[in-house]
């Protein structure tokens, strides 16, 4: 089997190990520039004053920090391009038959393929999410939010985890549809959808938010880091006001925005911020992880489960 | 009793609502080449792949070299098989796919199929999407063949053959069943490939079996009965006829003789191999077991 393997993959483990060596020479290169930059200016900017530096520093880095946000996508590659292929590509050439009547058992054969799909999505994933988290370091420090969008689905445990849940994917993908062009764009669109679906739908809701009220246009006194979820006006009564606040009566003749919400205040309006703190983090990327290795596992049992019980 | 190296009882198998093969009882003694078949769609391809062990029968069982098929190096190692279409991995050279022969059982004979290709004329080093069909299906046999099997299952495998390529194919697989203990089951929808290299048949015709027989003992019990218009009471009383032709002035029957032929007045032709299986795929009538299967045992 070894062998089989060897010689089927060789190809994509080599434009795959060749990819992974660039990508890991570009960050390392960036990485340690940008740093370097970093701690200059944060050193400097109280003699020159300028510490403002959310914007400005990093303002000719497009093309790393494009490319380092795409790796958002490399569990897809992993999932259609290794996973949907693995066992479809075999069922519709039917070199299936071919390999499945020689001594090796069927079984066998699956359960190294999917092996080696798996454990390579381990191994780039981790690979990739170690570059990406400590490249991150730098923007991470500038901007502050680990939470949403690219930073989250780009660093720490949750890129490895989606890589899994990629391959997998694409693996019961094929299974199912045993022919590569429509496992490859099912792997595609459901892996998007699981996603999107997760990160819009589930991810805020992993641990309970705080909920702070203060006066409207006060500090709300939120730390650094957090992931504002709603901030919302609510009317004396307690309702949360939607869409454009009309101007209560007593206020209508506030001359300035200040005084506008000092009116405002006075008459019981309230601020209402809802976040999760910084210290969540963790438990977020942990939950998250678990959520896409748990969909990964069962994805893989149906797969096998599937083509082992099959005819060919 | 004979050894058998392909026994099926009652073997079925369905697709969603229809059959594909039934009630498929038949037996191949070891050592025979044995060509299967029947029209398209007749069930060969199903037959040969519940006996590969590549599908699960809905009914029925079968013993394929003495085991039934499973996924299990025991049966596993017992069987050859060469798919219709002969699928190759296209990228792949010959020499790639003697290494996946070679790594991927546990008999392999590298130097006799590479010389078995060598003498053919076959490019180790060509991809295989770069040969012929006919190199293809030399390499696809090599391949089934490099395993040592008991049982080499082949499906089709000179369809889509030039008449020379196919010769050469059925030239290669007699000699290999010259060399050893090797029993043949070969399929094709064109009796005039099997004719040549089988000494069995197996006739399939609307999923089930109608002929499962030695071909010399077919050829010597089916005749081509004439006779002046007469009464066919005594002969279908004793014999099986399976096709009857009535004029006003004659009648002729083809018949598989239960026994002697003592009735003076029939005249008895015999009949090739061709005129008896059109004359089975035309009665329609399915023969009942007895007649029809195991002609001789």
């Amino acid at each position: 089997m070894t062998w089989l393997l060897w010689r089927q993959h060789r190809s994509q483990a080599a434009v795959a190990g060749a990819a992974l060596v660039l990508f890991a020479v570009a960050v390392l290169i960036t990485g340690v520039h940008m740093a370097h930059v970093y701690d200059d200016a944060v050193r400097n900017c109280p003699s020159n004053g300028a510490c403002e530096l959310v914007g400005q520093l990093f303002r000719g880095y497009g093309a790393i920090v494009d490319t380092v946000h795409l790796t958002i996508a490399v569990p897809l590659l992993f999932g259609a391009f290794v996973g949907a292929t693995l066992v479809a590509r075999e069922v519709e050439q039917s070199t299936n038959s071919l390999v499945w009547t020689q001594t090796v058992t069927r079984r066998r054969w699956l359960l190294s393929k999917v092996a080696v799909a798996v454990g390579a999505a381990l191994v780039w994933g981790i690979a990739v999410s170690a570059l990406v988290t400590w490249w991150s370091g730098t923007p991470n420090s500038l901007y502050g939010n680990r939470f949403e969008g690219a930073q989250f689905d780009t660093q720490n445990v949750v890129p490895v985890a989606c890589a899994l849940f990629g391959v997998c994917l694409g693996i019961a993908a094929g299974c199912v549809f045993r022919r590569t062009l429509p496992a490859l764009a099912a792997t595609i669109a459901g892996y998007a959808a699981v996603r999107v679906a997760v990160a819009v739908y589930l991810r805020p809701h992993y641990l309970a938010p705080i909920t702070r009220t203060v006066a409207p246009g006060a500090d709300a006194g939120i730390p650094p880091g957090s992931w504002t979820l709603n901030s919302a006006l609510v009317d004396p009564p307690g309702h949360v006001i939607t869409g454009r606040l009309g101007i209560p009566d007593p206020c209508v003749s506030a001359p300035t925005r200040a005084g506008l919400q000092d009116c405002l205040t006075r008459i019981g309006y309230r601020m209402k911020v809802t976040y999760q703190p910084p210290s969540h983090y963790w438990t977020f990327q942990w939950i998250e992880a678990g959520l896409f290795v748990a969909l990964a596992a069962c994805l893989l049992t149906f797969a096998v489960i599937r083509t082992l019980r099959h005819d060919a | 009793m004979t050894d058998l190296a392909v026994e099926t009882r009652n073997l079925g198998k369905r697709y969603r609502a229809s059959w594909a093969l039934q009630d498929c009882s038949i037996d191949v003694p070891s050592g025979r080449v044995c060509g299967l078949v029947g029209s398209n769609g007749a069930g060969k391809t199903t037959l040969i792949r519940l006996l590969a062990g590549l599908s699960r029968p809905t009914t029925g069982h079968a013993t394929v070299g003495g085991r039934p098929p499973a996924d299990d190096p025991a049966f596993l190692r017992e069987i050859g098989y060469l798919a219709q279409d002969v699928p190759l991995y296209r990228r792949w050279n010959a020499a790639d796919h003697l290494a996946l022969g070679a790594h991927m059982n546990e008999v392999w004979d590298q130097s006799v199929t590479v010389d078995r290709l060598r003498s053919l004329g076959i490019p180790l080093d060509r991809p295989i999407e770069a040969l012929s069909g006919g190199m293809r299906a030399q390499v696809g046999l090599a391949l089934a063949l490099g395993k040592r099997p008991r049982v080499l299952l082949l499906d089709e495998p000179v369809a889509a053959l030039d008449p020379l390529a196919r010769r050469q194919f059925l030239a290669s697989l007699a000699a290999a069943v010259g060399e050893g203990d090797l029993t043949v089951l070969l399929s094709s929808h064109l009796l005039a490939d099997l004719e040549r290299v089988c000494d069995h048949l197996v006739l399939l015709a609307g999923g089930r079996p109608v002929i499962c027989s030695d071909i010399d003992a077919l050829l010597a019990s089916h005749k081509l009965l004439t006779a002046a218009a007469r009464d066919t009471t005594a002969i279908e009383h004793h014999h099986h006829v399976v096709t009857s032709v009535r004029t006003p002035r004659q009648v002729t029957l083809t018949v598989k003789l239960d026994g002697p032929m003592l009735d003076p007045a029939w005249v008895v032709h015999d009949l090739g191999l061709e005129e008896i299986v059109l004359a089975y795929l035309e009665g329609g009538s399915v023969p009942t077991p007895d007649h029809a299967l195991e002609v001789v045992r």
